[in-house]
Protein backbone atom coordinates (compact mmCIF):
# COMPACT_ATOMS: atom_id res chain seq x y z
CA UNK A 1 0.00 0.00 0.00
CA UNK A 2 1.28 3.77 -0.41
CA UNK A 3 1.49 6.10 2.08
CA UNK A 4 -0.66 8.63 0.34
CA UNK A 5 -3.37 5.44 0.63
CA UNK A 6 -2.36 4.40 4.44
CA UNK A 7 -2.24 7.69 5.37
CA UNK A 8 -5.26 8.99 3.57
CA UNK A 9 -3.42 12.19 3.20
CA UNK A 10 -4.90 15.67 1.20
CA UNK A 11 -1.95 17.38 -0.43
CA UNK A 12 -4.40 20.24 0.41
CA UNK A 13 -3.80 19.61 4.11
CA UNK A 14 0.03 20.57 3.09
CA UNK A 15 0.95 24.79 2.84
CA UNK A 16 3.79 23.96 0.05
CA UNK A 17 6.53 21.62 -0.63
CA UNK A 18 8.62 22.43 2.53
CA UNK A 19 5.45 21.77 4.58
CA UNK A 20 5.36 18.26 2.99
CA UNK A 21 8.92 17.29 3.24
CA UNK A 22 8.58 18.24 7.13
CA UNK A 23 5.85 15.57 7.75
CA UNK A 24 7.65 13.31 5.68
CA UNK A 25 10.88 13.55 7.57
CA UNK A 26 9.17 13.37 10.80
CA UNK A 27 6.79 10.38 9.72
CA UNK A 28 10.06 8.42 8.81
CA UNK A 29 11.76 9.88 12.08
CA UNK A 30 14.68 10.60 10.18
CA UNK A 31 17.42 12.58 10.78
CA UNK A 32 16.78 16.21 9.51
CA UNK A 33 20.81 16.62 8.64
CA UNK A 34 21.28 13.74 7.47
CA UNK A 35 18.46 13.09 4.95
CA UNK A 36 17.71 9.39 3.20
CA UNK A 37 17.08 11.30 0.29
CA UNK A 38 16.25 8.46 -2.40
CA UNK A 39 13.21 7.24 0.31
CA UNK A 40 12.28 11.47 1.11
CA UNK A 41 11.95 11.71 -3.06
CA UNK A 42 10.52 8.79 -3.49
CA UNK A 43 7.37 9.74 -1.09
CA UNK A 44 7.48 13.49 -2.25
CA UNK A 45 6.68 12.05 -6.00
CA UNK A 46 3.86 10.13 -4.39
CA UNK A 47 2.62 13.27 -3.89
CA UNK A 48 3.50 15.55 -6.80
CA UNK A 49 1.47 12.65 -9.10
CA UNK A 50 -1.21 13.38 -6.60
CA UNK A 51 -1.05 17.57 -6.98
CA UNK A 52 -1.00 17.20 -11.02
CA UNK A 53 -4.19 14.89 -11.04
CA UNK A 54 -5.69 17.80 -8.46
CA UNK A 55 -4.47 20.38 -10.90
CA UNK A 56 -3.61 22.46 -7.70
CA UNK A 57 -2.43 25.98 -8.51
CA UNK A 58 0.41 25.21 -6.01
CA UNK A 59 1.43 21.82 -8.25
CA UNK A 60 4.61 23.84 -9.78
CA UNK A 61 5.88 24.60 -6.53
CA UNK A 62 6.12 20.85 -6.01
CA UNK A 63 7.37 19.92 -9.29
CA UNK A 64 9.93 22.22 -8.45
CA UNK A 65 10.87 20.75 -5.39
CA UNK A 66 10.66 17.23 -6.96
CA UNK A 67 13.17 18.53 -9.21
CA UNK A 68 15.50 19.77 -6.57
CA UNK A 69 15.74 16.41 -4.83
CA UNK A 70 16.35 14.58 -7.96
CA UNK A 71 19.41 16.73 -8.49
CA UNK A 72 20.52 16.00 -4.26
CA UNK A 73 19.70 12.72 -5.59
CA UNK A 74 22.09 12.48 -8.24
CA UNK A 75 25.16 14.67 -6.59
CA UNK A 76 25.24 12.30 -3.93
CA UNK A 77 25.87 9.27 -6.49
CA UNK A 78 28.84 11.16 -7.53
CA UNK A 79 31.91 10.30 -6.00
CA UNK A 80 33.79 12.65 -3.63
CA UNK A 81 37.33 13.78 -5.51
CA UNK A 82 40.45 12.74 -2.94
CA UNK A 83 42.76 14.78 -2.39
CA UNK A 84 41.27 17.74 -2.92
CA UNK A 85 41.99 19.68 0.29
CA UNK A 86 38.83 22.25 0.27
CA UNK A 87 35.19 20.66 2.51
CA UNK A 88 33.43 19.45 0.10
CA UNK A 89 29.98 20.81 0.73
CA UNK A 90 27.08 18.50 1.39
CA UNK A 91 24.39 18.75 -1.60
CA UNK A 92 21.50 18.80 0.87
CA UNK A 93 22.69 21.62 3.11
CA UNK A 94 21.01 24.52 1.27
CA UNK A 95 17.91 22.40 1.44
CA UNK A 96 17.96 21.87 5.18
CA UNK A 97 18.70 25.16 5.92
CA UNK A 98 15.63 26.19 4.16
CA UNK A 99 13.51 23.79 5.92
CA UNK A 100 15.26 24.79 9.35
CA UNK A 101 14.66 28.17 8.55
CA UNK A 102 10.45 27.35 7.50
CA UNK A 103 9.73 25.45 10.54
CA UNK A 104 11.49 28.25 12.83
CA UNK A 105 8.26 29.98 11.15
CA UNK A 106 5.90 27.57 10.78
CA UNK A 107 6.47 27.13 14.59
CA UNK A 108 6.47 31.05 15.19
CA UNK A 109 2.73 30.82 13.06
CA UNK A 110 0.96 27.98 15.35
CA UNK A 111 2.35 30.11 18.45
CA UNK A 112 0.53 32.96 16.85
CA UNK A 113 -2.88 31.30 16.29
CA UNK A 114 -2.78 30.18 20.42
CA UNK A 115 -2.64 33.88 20.81
CA UNK A 116 -5.47 34.34 18.46
CA UNK A 117 -7.20 31.43 20.07
CA UNK A 118 -6.89 33.25 23.44
CA UNK A 119 -7.71 36.73 22.24
CA UNK A 120 -11.15 35.59 20.81
CA UNK A 121 -13.18 35.62 23.32
CA UNK A 122 -12.48 39.49 24.33
CA UNK A 123 -13.98 42.45 22.27
CA UNK A 124 -12.70 45.75 22.30
CA UNK A 125 -14.72 48.53 22.68
CA UNK A 126 -15.59 50.42 19.33
CA UNK A 127 -15.38 53.84 19.53
CA UNK A 128 -15.77 55.33 15.77
CA UNK A 129 -13.96 58.51 15.06
CA UNK A 130 -15.62 61.86 14.81
CA UNK A 131 -16.60 62.71 11.72
CA UNK A 132 -14.09 65.35 10.06
CA UNK A 133 -14.32 69.06 11.22
CA UNK A 134 -13.37 70.90 7.69
CA UNK A 135 -12.18 73.40 9.74
CA UNK A 136 -9.27 71.70 10.49
CA UNK A 137 -7.41 70.00 7.68
CA UNK A 138 -4.89 68.20 9.56
CA UNK A 139 -8.12 65.50 10.81
CA UNK A 140 -7.35 62.44 12.11
CA UNK A 141 -7.73 60.70 8.50
CA UNK A 142 -4.65 61.75 6.93
CA UNK A 143 -2.96 58.00 7.31
CA UNK A 144 -4.83 56.56 4.85
CA UNK A 145 -2.76 53.56 3.04
CA UNK A 146 -1.37 53.01 -0.29
CA UNK A 147 -3.46 50.24 -0.47
CA UNK A 148 -6.61 51.85 0.71
CA UNK A 149 -6.40 54.20 -2.36
CA UNK A 150 -5.73 51.70 -4.40
CA UNK A 151 -9.19 50.17 -3.22
CA UNK A 152 -11.13 52.72 -3.01
CA UNK A 153 -10.04 53.57 -7.06
CA UNK A 154 -10.87 50.18 -8.18
CA UNK A 155 -14.70 50.80 -6.20
CA UNK A 156 -14.82 53.86 -8.11
CA UNK A 157 -13.75 52.61 -11.19
CA UNK A 158 -16.06 49.77 -10.77
CA UNK A 159 -18.89 52.48 -10.05
CA UNK A 160 -18.08 54.54 -13.32
CA UNK A 161 -20.03 53.88 -16.43
CA UNK A 162 -18.15 54.84 -19.60
CA UNK A 163 -20.82 56.94 -21.60
CA UNK A 164 -22.06 55.58 -25.26
CA UNK A 165 -20.11 56.99 -27.68
CA UNK A 166 -20.32 56.90 -31.15
CA UNK A 167 -17.61 58.58 -32.56
CA UNK A 168 -14.32 56.69 -31.94
CA UNK A 169 -11.05 58.86 -31.47
CA UNK A 170 -7.74 58.38 -29.43
CA UNK A 171 -7.65 60.53 -26.85
CA UNK A 172 -4.28 61.80 -26.00
CA UNK A 173 -3.41 62.07 -22.52
CA UNK A 174 -0.57 62.56 -20.86
CA UNK A 175 0.91 61.90 -16.89
CA UNK A 176 2.24 65.50 -16.72
CA UNK A 177 -0.78 67.26 -18.85
CA UNK A 178 -3.03 65.19 -15.68
CA UNK A 179 -0.93 66.65 -12.97
CA UNK A 180 -0.67 69.95 -14.44
CA UNK A 181 -4.78 69.52 -14.59
CA UNK A 182 -4.88 68.60 -10.69
CA UNK A 183 -2.41 71.59 -9.77
CA UNK A 184 -4.71 73.85 -11.50
CA UNK A 185 -7.76 72.48 -10.29
CA UNK A 186 -6.35 73.12 -6.64
CA UNK A 187 -5.86 76.36 -7.37
CA UNK A 188 -9.66 77.13 -6.96
CA UNK A 189 -10.51 74.18 -5.18
CA UNK A 190 -8.08 73.30 -1.84
CA UNK A 191 -10.06 70.64 -1.15
CA UNK A 192 -10.52 68.71 -4.24
CA UNK A 193 -12.58 65.76 -4.32
CA UNK A 194 -11.46 62.89 -6.87
CA UNK A 195 -14.75 62.16 -7.94
CA UNK A 196 -15.23 65.97 -8.56
CA UNK A 197 -12.13 66.04 -10.81
CA UNK A 198 -13.08 63.14 -13.23
CA UNK A 199 -16.79 63.73 -13.10
CA UNK A 200 -16.12 65.55 -16.55
CA UNK A 201 -14.11 62.58 -18.55
CA UNK A 202 -15.58 60.99 -20.99
CA UNK A 203 -13.32 57.50 -20.87
CA UNK A 204 -11.70 54.88 -18.05
CA UNK A 205 -8.17 55.62 -19.66
CA UNK A 206 -8.00 59.97 -18.79
CA UNK A 207 -9.37 58.41 -15.54
CA UNK A 208 -6.84 56.08 -15.03
CA UNK A 209 -4.02 58.64 -16.67
CA UNK A 210 -5.38 60.77 -13.91
CA UNK A 211 -5.37 58.47 -10.62
CA UNK A 212 -1.10 57.62 -11.71
CA UNK A 213 -0.94 61.54 -11.58
CA UNK A 214 -2.29 61.52 -8.48
CA UNK A 215 -0.09 58.93 -7.16
CA UNK A 216 2.85 60.27 -9.01
CA UNK A 217 2.29 63.47 -7.07
CA UNK A 218 1.76 61.69 -3.49
CA UNK A 219 5.27 60.40 -3.85
CA UNK A 220 6.68 63.90 -4.59
CA UNK A 221 4.62 65.33 -1.71
CA UNK A 222 3.05 67.84 -4.11
CA UNK A 223 -0.74 66.76 -2.86
CA UNK A 224 -2.01 65.09 0.54
CA UNK A 225 -4.78 62.68 0.18
CA UNK A 226 -6.82 61.66 3.04
CA UNK A 227 -10.06 59.99 2.88
CA UNK A 228 -13.36 59.74 5.87
CA UNK A 229 -13.55 55.53 5.73
CA UNK A 230 -12.64 53.00 3.42
CA UNK A 231 -14.41 53.89 -0.60
CA UNK A 232 -15.25 56.79 0.46
CA UNK A 233 -14.16 59.62 -1.91
CA UNK A 234 -10.64 60.77 -1.93
CA UNK A 235 -9.87 64.38 -0.75
CA UNK A 236 -6.70 66.03 -2.46
CA UNK A 237 -4.90 68.83 -0.62
CA UNK A 238 -1.42 70.57 -1.41
CA UNK A 239 1.63 68.74 -0.09
CA UNK A 240 4.55 70.25 1.62
CA UNK A 241 6.44 70.70 -1.93
CA UNK A 242 4.48 73.55 -3.79
CA UNK A 243 4.46 73.70 -7.73
CA UNK A 244 5.91 70.97 -10.41
CA UNK A 245 8.29 68.24 -9.26
CA UNK B 1 -7.02 68.10 39.69
CA UNK B 2 -8.21 65.24 42.05
CA UNK B 3 -7.97 61.86 41.82
CA UNK B 4 -11.53 61.07 41.23
CA UNK B 5 -11.87 63.38 38.42
CA UNK B 6 -8.75 62.24 36.93
CA UNK B 7 -10.44 58.95 36.92
CA UNK B 8 -13.74 60.26 35.32
CA UNK B 9 -11.75 61.73 32.31
CA UNK B 10 -9.26 58.80 31.71
CA UNK B 11 -12.54 56.52 31.70
CA UNK B 12 -14.34 59.18 29.38
CA UNK B 13 -11.41 59.61 27.01
CA UNK B 14 -11.20 55.29 27.10
CA UNK B 15 -15.19 54.94 26.21
CA UNK B 16 -14.94 57.58 23.20
CA UNK B 17 -10.87 56.66 21.79
CA UNK B 18 -11.06 54.78 18.58
CA UNK B 19 -7.88 53.39 19.22
CA UNK B 20 -5.24 52.32 22.12
CA UNK B 21 -5.49 55.10 24.58
CA UNK B 22 -1.21 56.04 24.87
CA UNK B 23 0.42 58.33 27.85
CA UNK B 24 0.89 61.02 24.88
CA UNK B 25 -3.04 61.47 24.38
CA UNK B 26 -3.91 61.36 27.51
CA UNK B 27 -1.39 63.93 28.41
CA UNK B 28 -2.27 65.98 25.08
CA UNK B 29 -6.26 65.59 26.06
CA UNK B 30 -5.29 67.07 29.79
CA UNK B 31 -2.52 69.35 29.08
CA UNK B 32 -4.92 72.33 30.18
CA UNK B 33 -4.46 71.19 33.39
CA UNK B 34 -1.23 71.66 33.82
CA UNK B 35 -1.06 70.28 37.88
CA UNK B 36 -1.40 66.45 36.70
CA UNK B 37 1.47 64.97 37.75
CA UNK B 38 0.21 60.77 38.18
CA UNK B 39 0.98 58.52 35.00
CA UNK B 40 -1.69 57.46 32.96
CA UNK B 41 -0.92 54.02 34.10
CA UNK B 42 -1.56 54.61 37.98
CA UNK B 43 -4.98 56.30 37.36
CA UNK B 44 -5.69 52.93 34.72
CA UNK B 45 -4.85 50.93 37.90
CA UNK B 46 -7.76 52.64 39.74
CA UNK B 47 -10.19 52.22 37.36
CA UNK B 48 -9.41 48.44 36.84
CA UNK B 49 -9.96 47.91 40.34
CA UNK B 50 -13.36 49.38 40.55
CA UNK B 51 -14.60 47.50 37.73
CA UNK B 52 -13.65 44.23 39.07
CA UNK B 53 -14.68 45.41 42.87
CA UNK B 54 -18.21 46.23 40.95
CA UNK B 55 -18.47 43.30 39.07
CA UNK B 56 -18.44 45.34 35.23
CA UNK B 57 -18.88 43.06 32.53
CA UNK B 58 -16.04 44.54 30.88
CA UNK B 59 -12.16 45.34 31.41
CA UNK B 60 -9.40 47.50 30.64
CA UNK B 61 -6.71 45.81 28.37
CA UNK B 62 -2.76 47.05 27.74
CA UNK B 63 -2.68 46.64 24.31
CA UNK B 64 -0.10 48.41 20.79
CA UNK B 65 1.15 50.89 23.49
CA UNK B 66 -2.02 52.10 24.89
CA UNK B 67 -5.51 50.92 26.53
CA UNK B 68 -8.57 49.91 25.66
CA UNK B 69 -11.88 48.87 26.97
CA UNK B 70 -12.75 45.19 26.38
CA UNK B 71 -15.90 42.96 27.19
CA UNK B 72 -15.32 40.15 29.72
CA UNK B 73 -14.69 36.92 28.59
CA UNK B 74 -17.62 35.31 30.66
CA UNK B 75 -19.72 37.37 27.37
CA UNK B 76 -18.73 36.43 24.66
CA UNK B 77 -21.04 34.06 23.30
CA UNK B 78 -23.64 36.79 23.93
CA UNK B 79 -21.83 39.62 22.23
CA UNK B 80 -20.37 37.17 19.50
CA UNK B 81 -24.28 36.99 18.30
CA UNK B 82 -24.25 40.52 18.44
CA UNK B 83 -21.93 40.19 15.44
CA UNK B 84 -23.27 37.21 14.29
CA UNK B 85 -23.05 38.14 10.55
CA UNK B 86 -19.71 40.05 10.86
CA UNK B 87 -17.48 37.65 13.35
CA UNK B 88 -14.27 37.25 11.25
CA UNK B 89 -13.33 33.94 10.67
CA UNK B 90 -9.94 32.42 12.28
CA UNK B 91 -6.98 32.94 9.84
CA UNK B 92 -5.87 30.14 7.97
CA UNK B 93 -2.63 28.26 8.41
CA UNK B 94 -1.14 30.15 4.95
CA UNK B 95 -2.15 33.46 6.93
CA UNK B 96 -0.66 32.82 10.18
CA UNK B 97 2.34 31.65 8.35
CA UNK B 98 2.84 34.70 6.69
CA UNK B 99 1.59 37.06 9.31
CA UNK B 100 4.82 35.37 11.32
CA UNK B 101 7.06 35.91 8.64
CA UNK B 102 6.44 39.46 8.62
CA UNK B 103 6.07 40.19 11.88
CA UNK B 104 9.75 38.65 13.00
CA UNK B 105 11.07 39.80 9.70
CA UNK B 106 9.70 43.27 8.71
CA UNK B 107 10.05 45.33 6.46
CA UNK B 108 9.69 42.49 4.37
CA UNK B 109 8.78 41.64 0.54
CA UNK B 110 6.53 39.07 -0.98
CA UNK B 111 9.44 37.60 -2.81
CA UNK B 112 11.37 36.88 0.99
CA UNK B 113 7.95 35.55 2.42
CA UNK B 114 7.75 33.00 -1.19
CA UNK B 115 11.28 32.36 -0.21
CA UNK B 116 11.00 31.31 3.15
CA UNK B 117 7.62 29.79 2.73
CA UNK B 118 8.39 28.09 -0.69
CA UNK B 119 5.22 28.70 -2.45
CA UNK B 120 3.17 32.03 -3.41
CA UNK B 121 2.13 34.14 -0.36
CA UNK B 122 -0.34 36.96 -2.70
CA UNK B 123 -3.35 35.38 -1.70
CA UNK B 124 -2.39 35.34 2.19
CA UNK B 125 -0.96 38.66 1.98
CA UNK B 126 -4.04 39.91 0.34
CA UNK B 127 -6.37 38.94 2.54
CA UNK B 128 -3.95 39.57 5.51
CA UNK B 129 -4.15 43.20 3.75
CA UNK B 130 -7.94 43.41 3.67
CA UNK B 131 -8.14 42.71 7.62
CA UNK B 132 -5.52 44.93 7.68
CA UNK B 133 -3.53 43.35 10.22
CA UNK B 134 -0.35 44.23 7.34
CA UNK B 135 0.34 47.32 5.68
CA UNK B 136 2.22 48.77 3.23
CA UNK B 137 5.36 50.76 3.97
CA UNK B 138 7.38 51.94 1.34
CA UNK B 139 9.24 50.04 -1.39
CA UNK B 140 12.42 48.43 -1.31
CA UNK B 141 15.57 49.85 -2.66
CA UNK B 142 16.43 47.35 -4.40
CA UNK B 143 15.74 46.44 -8.10
CA UNK B 144 12.02 46.23 -9.11
CA UNK B 145 11.49 48.43 -5.90
CA UNK B 146 8.96 45.66 -4.18
CA UNK B 147 6.42 46.88 -1.63
CA UNK B 148 7.25 46.52 1.77
CA UNK B 149 4.73 44.48 4.50
CA UNK B 150 5.08 45.59 7.91
CA UNK B 151 2.53 44.61 10.45
CA UNK B 152 -0.21 47.12 11.87
CA UNK B 153 -1.53 48.81 14.91
CA UNK B 154 -4.67 46.59 14.60
CA UNK B 155 -2.21 42.68 14.29
CA UNK B 156 -1.28 44.08 18.05
CA UNK B 157 -4.68 44.44 19.02
CA UNK B 158 -6.06 41.11 17.10
CA UNK B 159 -3.17 39.25 19.46
CA UNK B 160 -3.24 41.27 22.18
CA UNK B 161 0.10 42.18 22.15
CA UNK B 162 2.27 45.41 23.70
CA UNK B 163 4.54 45.81 20.85
CA UNK B 164 6.14 43.82 18.45
CA UNK B 165 8.61 42.89 21.27
CA UNK B 166 5.85 40.88 23.04
CA UNK B 167 6.40 37.85 20.27
CA UNK B 168 7.92 35.36 21.86
CA UNK B 169 11.91 34.92 20.60
CA UNK B 170 11.95 32.58 17.62
CA UNK B 171 13.36 29.62 18.06
CA UNK B 172 17.14 28.92 17.57
CA UNK B 173 18.06 26.47 14.81
CA UNK B 174 19.40 23.88 17.63
CA UNK B 175 16.18 24.22 19.78
CA UNK B 176 14.42 23.14 16.52
CA UNK B 177 16.16 19.40 16.65
CA UNK B 178 15.39 17.22 20.02
CA UNK B 179 18.59 15.81 22.09
CA UNK B 180 19.10 12.81 20.27
CA UNK B 181 19.20 14.20 17.04
CA UNK B 182 21.71 16.79 17.98
CA UNK B 183 24.35 14.00 18.71
CA UNK B 184 24.19 12.54 15.59
CA UNK B 185 25.50 15.79 13.88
Amino acid sequence: MSIRESYRIDLEMFEGPLDLLLFLIKKDEVNIYDIPVAQITRNFLEFVEMAKELKLHTAGDFILMAATLMKIKARMLLPVEEGTDEEVEDPRSELVNMLLEYKRFKEAAFALGEREHQQRPYFYRQAGAPPEETSDPGGLLEDIKLYDIMLTFKYLLQNYEEPAMHAVELEEVSLSEQINFILTRLETDPKLRFSSLIERFQSRLVIVVTFLAILEMLRAQQIKVRQTKLFDDLIISRGSVIGQA
Amino acid sequence: MDKLELKNIVEALLIATPEPLTEARFQQSISEDTEVDIPLKDIIELLQEEYADSGRAFQVFEVAGGYQLVTRPEYESYVRKLFARSTKLRLSQAALETLAIVAYRQPVTRVEVDAIRGVNSDSPLRTLLERKLLEIRGRDDGPGRALLYRTSTEFLQYFGLQSIKDLPQLKEVDQLIPEEDQNLV
